[in-house]
């Protein structure tokens, strides 16, 4: 046996062998070659900066800086001019006689005016941009985010981004977005690497992200790197700033529903630095009926804290904790959030070898409180997930990216307990469900020529399912089974449960997720890219209602909802004129999603331990094309955005029997806008003056009318025509917003500046849901509009010391 | 309770100051005219339940106010499914269909056969007995609002899991009843403690809090399951369904057509045990 084994290498080993001959063996017959690594950080705070550019001039040598601001670029031997830059950044360039190995790092500053800056940027330079394969990716300025107009002043980056090709909401005031026709729970949005389960405060009139403590944000619509798993539509990762680590500094905002305060600063003699930033809002200011019946409220906590060891090592603490408060008369009451915390330690294993590992918490939970009938609902979802990321920048053609990932879910989706013994409601505790998600990837970035790019990555993950809970059986192994006298679907037939102990595991699900993009350059100004990715989606948020709300809970894959499976098919032409003051980008895309759960009409959720007696298994497909020209310098900038586009879904009633929903007939999601487009525009009149405006039109969202009425039991009752075959009218309005920063002298460390805004300027009364009643005191039918902003003036005041 | 949860979001958006509320005119879809059948057989605690009505009319479009949906010309039969005896209902030619003869019996699974047009209409429902239930008074403090009038009333759920229920209210010279409906799932066993308050709605003034000297019909009934599920869904789409609500379906009840299965009846056959009381605010 001993022999045996030492003949043999085992399997995992041998792979790491052949992988590193690989790597080694690219190298083999270079020339003398050296690496320049370093960090990019902003000269005032000393943040950081992602996605800065680093290049050789005169050479097509050049890299990225990463999530953490470090770069690494090897070239052969020899005397060149190193160019940084960075958009909104004036660059800057260093002579380097390239002899041996160089660390080197870079500050660089905000350009003092705002003129140049880009509003968004799709990541950087002229080059790179059609270069790299990389696509379907939009970055966010934060500065610009800040000067957007918006509804009552609040900024808000999730309203901000739905101003991009292929992001729409679902309605205005409703939480969440939508990415090329996929649904909410599709998203994977990260704080620091935290999974933010809700995005919303107040139903979703704001968003989670306090501004003041973000740092940069990138949405991936598709083309997603193999390094993120777990959603089929997108992924938001979204990085609070570290905070200032040269000088003392205090930044807040006083607003309408809101006040903002960050405090940041360097600490452990300048060897770190931290950031808290606190935000609150008014309880009573958004409310009709203010006083002690009902009230609504919300607050958030961000923390940041890094220390540098040495050169090599690095830690950083990161914080978030959100909550809102609702108070309903005094029969209701409820208050939900996210919390999340992470750890990370970067290390540089040598100048070409960067890691970071990460130990992530996070946690939404809600709880509702009955006063009346004396008890509460509470339910969570927490998560623990562990991860291990490495970067090798191999030559300055081939760059690699691996690592691992393991994610321990516990969910617990409703406990009713009773407040006092008089209570008539017993106790129940729906059962708590447990998984466990592994994921490990590798993802190269190739430049096959100097023409031609390719990225491309395999995921593997693994989702178990475990033990500890009972799983029902039913008849026929059907869940949900066609009643054919009446024509529903109605729970099949419970016949008794398996109970799994907590060491067992209830089902295992394994996918390979591949992952590939390719650019080519057509010349000095254009280029087009194409890519094709596969996603698993091990997780769903079940929610049978138009918007998702607070207490629609999360549930695990296992023994009767499947994984979601995505394809995504993305073709692109990108091209810049006149320079780089202008751009554009063209991409189609085509996805597709297996295993969407769809739920049967009448589909009871709450309080549900038997999820899988309400829901049936369907298809989802979306195709489309989205447009955006962008003016990228000069005291106008801005974007016009145009997506054309549909989204449907399908669900055929399977082994369950008969037709399935609608008939089993296509029909359009909630989130299906056949067009949309966004125009958004920043003038620059003087140092002091600037102006914004966003002007939005929207197809309307598809919705249930009904087709028809009967009396009955003294009623006018509706019968409602098929699933989403009607549509709202079409969205539309236009905001405007003015930015006043009052003269102040250069050695005064306080910076002020108003922001002023109009929310719908002219008004409109854009429908959110039309709903259809009797008239209580005519006994005629009416169709009854809510509509959530008509015009809404807002003035913030924002400051700096 | 579920209605709070499920009411949540709109709950909400009724207190938002820039949320605002309008009648419009909308276009809406018209599909063709189906059968209602509203079959209700309910017996009255104490009552010999002999004199029963069931009504049939058709469906119209929905903004349609003028059409006469009444049907006649049906032949209306209900057979109590365990004793075999037979029940015809009398065409009165206004779409009601009368019998004198009708008896109720606990535990006794009815059938209802429907002919008209040529087409066959079945369907078959159990009576449950209803417990007995005590109006206990009035007071401000339950409720949604603190200030508004509800009315307090209690029964006892059997032990047994299973029991729905359905509650009718209606004030003394309103046009519109209110239904409500509940079943055993969280409360199973107990002294139930219910109460009702009209909402009052600031927008529309069509609902008014209850005043001293105003008078509320209450009726109480004991329901099947299934019945009790397709009230859920019509209830909670009396009124719409709004953004936070989940997309409205047609409810379909448990009249099946057995010529022409496409051609279901919309409405139910339900036969109960039922109680009723009233209640005149001091």
């Amino acid at each position: 046996m001993i022999n045996q084994r030492k003949g043999k290498i085992p399997g995992p080993l041998w792979a790491s062998t052949l992988l590193l001959a690989l790597f080694f063996g690219l190298n083999l017959g270079a020339q003398e070659k050296f690496t320049i690594s370093g960090k990019i950080t902003d000269q005032n705070d000393g943040e950081t900066l992602f996605g800065a550019s680093v290049f050789l001039e005169g050479t097509s040598i050049g890299a990225i800086s990463n999530e953490y601001g470090f770069y690494s670029i090897t070239a052969p031997k020899g005397e060149y001019r190193l160019l940084i830059s960075f958009m909104g950044y004036t660059g800057k360039y260093e002579e380097v006689v390239l002899d041996r190995n160089l660390k080197i790092n870079f500050e660089i500053s905000e350009q003092s005016t705002e003129l140049n800056e880009v509003v968004v940027t799709a990541e950087e330079p002229e080059r790179a941009v059609l270069r790299k394969p990389e696509m379907s990716v939009a970055k966010m300025n934060i500065a610009t985010v800040k000067q957007m107009p918006v509804v009552l002043g609040e900024v808000d980056i999730l309203k901000s981004l739905q101003m991009l090709p292929g992001v729409t909401n679902n309605a205005e005031g409703t939480g969440g977005f939508h990415v090329r026709g996929g649904a909410q729970d599709q998203n994977l949005i990260l704080l620091d690497e935290a999974i933010i389960y809700n995005t919303s405060h107040l139903f979703g009139f704001f968003s989670v992200f306090n501004a003041d403590a973000i740092k940069d944000m990138k949405l991936y619509k598709g083309g997603i790197p193999a390094r993120f798993g777990g959603r089929v539509s997108s992924v938001l990762d979204v990085r609070q700033k570290d905070g200032n680590n040269k000088n003392f500094a205090m930044t807040g905002g006083i607003g309408l529903i809101s006040s903002r305060l960050s405090v940041e600063g360097p600490i452990l003699k300048d060897k770190g630095s931290f950031l808290i930033a606190g935000r609150t809002s008014y309880a009573h200011l958004l409310l009709k009926a203010a006083g002690e019946d009902n009230t609504a409220s919300f607050y958030d906590l961000n923390l940041k804290t890094n220390y540098s060891i040495n050169d090599k090592n690095k830690v950083y603490l990161s914080g978030y904790f959100g909550r809102d408060v609702l108070k309903f008369g005094n029969i209701f009451d409820s208050s939900y959030g996210n919390t999340s915390g992470n750890l990370r330690w970067n290390h540089i294993f040598n100048d070409r070898l960067f890691s970071n590992m990460s130990g992530i918490i996070s946690k939404y939970d809600y709880d509702l409180g009955f006063t009346m009938e004396d008890f509460v609902w509470v339910a969570s979802i927490t998560n623990y997930n562990l991860k291990y990321d490495l970067k090798y920048y191999f030559n300055d053609r081939f760059k690699l990216d691996f690592g691992a990932s393991g994610l321990l879910y516990d969910f617990d989706p409703g406990q009713i307990r009773p407040t006092s013994d008089t209570s008539s409601i017993n106790r129940l505790a729906l059962d708590k469900k447990r998984a466990f998600e592994a994921g490990v990837y590798i993802n190269a970035e190739h430049r096959l020529t100097d023409k031609l790019s390719a990225q491309y990555g395999l995921r593997y993950s693994n989702f178990s399912r475990l033990g500890g809970q009972p799983i029902s059986n039913y008849g026929n192994d059907l869940p949900v089974v066609y009643n054919a006298d009446l024509g529903i679907y109605e729970s099949g037939t419970a016949i008794g449960e398996t109970d799994y102990g907590k060491g067992e595991t209830i089902k295992t699900f394994g996918n390979f997720e591949p992952r590939v993009a390719l650019a080519y350059q057509l010349n000095d100004a254009s280029s087009v890219k194409a890519g094709f990715s596969r996603f698993a989606q091990y997780v769903h948020l079940l929610s049978n209602t138009a918007a998702v709300t607070p207490v629609d809970v999360w549930t695990p894959s296992g023994e009767y909802i499947e994984p979601q499976l995505s394809n995504q098919y993305a073709l692109g032409y990108f091209r810049n004129f006149d320079g780089q003051a202008y751009s554009m980008e063209i991409e189609t895309y085509y996805k597709t999603v297996d295993n969407r759960i769809d739920y049967i009409d009448g589909s009871d959720l709450i309080g549900q331990n038997t999820i899988e007696t309400e829901i049936l298994n369907g298809e989802s497909r979306a195709y489309g094309l989205e447009v955006l020209l962008r003016k990228n310098e000069g005291r106008l900038t801005g974007w016009l955005a145009y997506t054309l586009s549909k989204s449907e879904q399908r669900t055929p009633g399977g082994r369950a029997g008969g037709s399935g929903i609608n008939n089993g007939e296509w029909y359009h999601t909630p989130y299906d806008r056949t067009h949309d487009i966004s125009l958004a525009g920043a003038y620059q009149l003087n140092e002091k003056l600037s102006f914004g405006a966003n002007l939005v039109f929207q197809t309307g969202r598809p919705v249930t009318y009904p087709n028809g009425q009967y009396m009955y039991e003294g009623i006018s009752v509706a019968s409602y025509a098929p699933r989403n075959s009607d549509r709202l009218p079409a969205y539309h309005r236009l905001d405007l917003s003015l930015n006043y920063k009052p003269n102040r002298r250069p050695e005064n460390r306080w910076k002020g500046e108003w922001v002023l805004g109009i929310y719908n300027v002219y008004n409109r009364k854009n429908a959110a849901s039309i709903s259809f009643g009797q008239n209580r005191e005519t006994g005629a039918n009416e169709a009854t509009r809510t509509a959530i902003f008509g015009i809404v003036p807002s003035i913030t005041y924002n400051f700096k010391f | 309770m579920k209605n709070y949860i499920q009411n949540f979001g709109l709950l909400f958006l009724a207190l938002v100051v820039f949320a605002c509320e309008d009648v419009i005119d909308v276009d809406v879809q018209s599909a063709p005219k189906r059968l209602t059948i509203e079959a209700s057989l309910d017996w009255e605690k104490g009552t010999s339940g002999n004199g029963q009505t069931i009504y049939l009319r058709t469906s119209t479009d929905f903004f349609d106010t003028a059409s006469n949906t009444a049907v006649t010309g049906a032949v209306v039969k209900v057979t109590n499914m365990d004793k075999g005896s037979e029940f015809s209902f009398a065409d009165q030619d206004d779409g009601s269909y009368t019998t004198t003869t009708f008896e109720p019996i606990v535990g006794d699974t009815y059938a209802l056969e429907v002919n008209y047009n040529g087409e066959n209409y079945y369907a078959e429902e159990t009576l449950y007995p209803v417990p007995d239930l005590t109006v206990v008074g009035q007071s401000r403090d339950d409720g949604f609002s603190e200030d508004d009038l509800e009315v307090n009333m209690q029964f006892v759920d059997p032990q047994e899991e299973g029991n729905s229920y359905f509650f009718k209210f209606q004030k003394e010279g309103a046009l519109l009843p209110v239904f409500e409906e509940l079943d055993d799932e969280f409360v199973n066993g107990n002294k139930i403690d219910w109460y009702y308050e009209s909402d009052e709605d600031d927008d529309t003034d069509e609902m008014e809090a209850f005043k001293p000297g105003d008078t509320v019909f209450i009726e109480f009934y004991a329901i099947s399951p299934a019945y009790h599920d397709y009230l859920q869904i019509l209830i909670n789409q009396i009124g719409g369904m709004g953004i936070f609500d989940s997309t409205p379906v047609s409810v379909k009840g448990n009249c099946i057509n057995l010529t022409d299965p496409e051609n279901y009846a919309h409405g139910y056959f339900r036969v109960t045990q039922m109680v009723k009381a009233s209640y005149t605010f001091e």
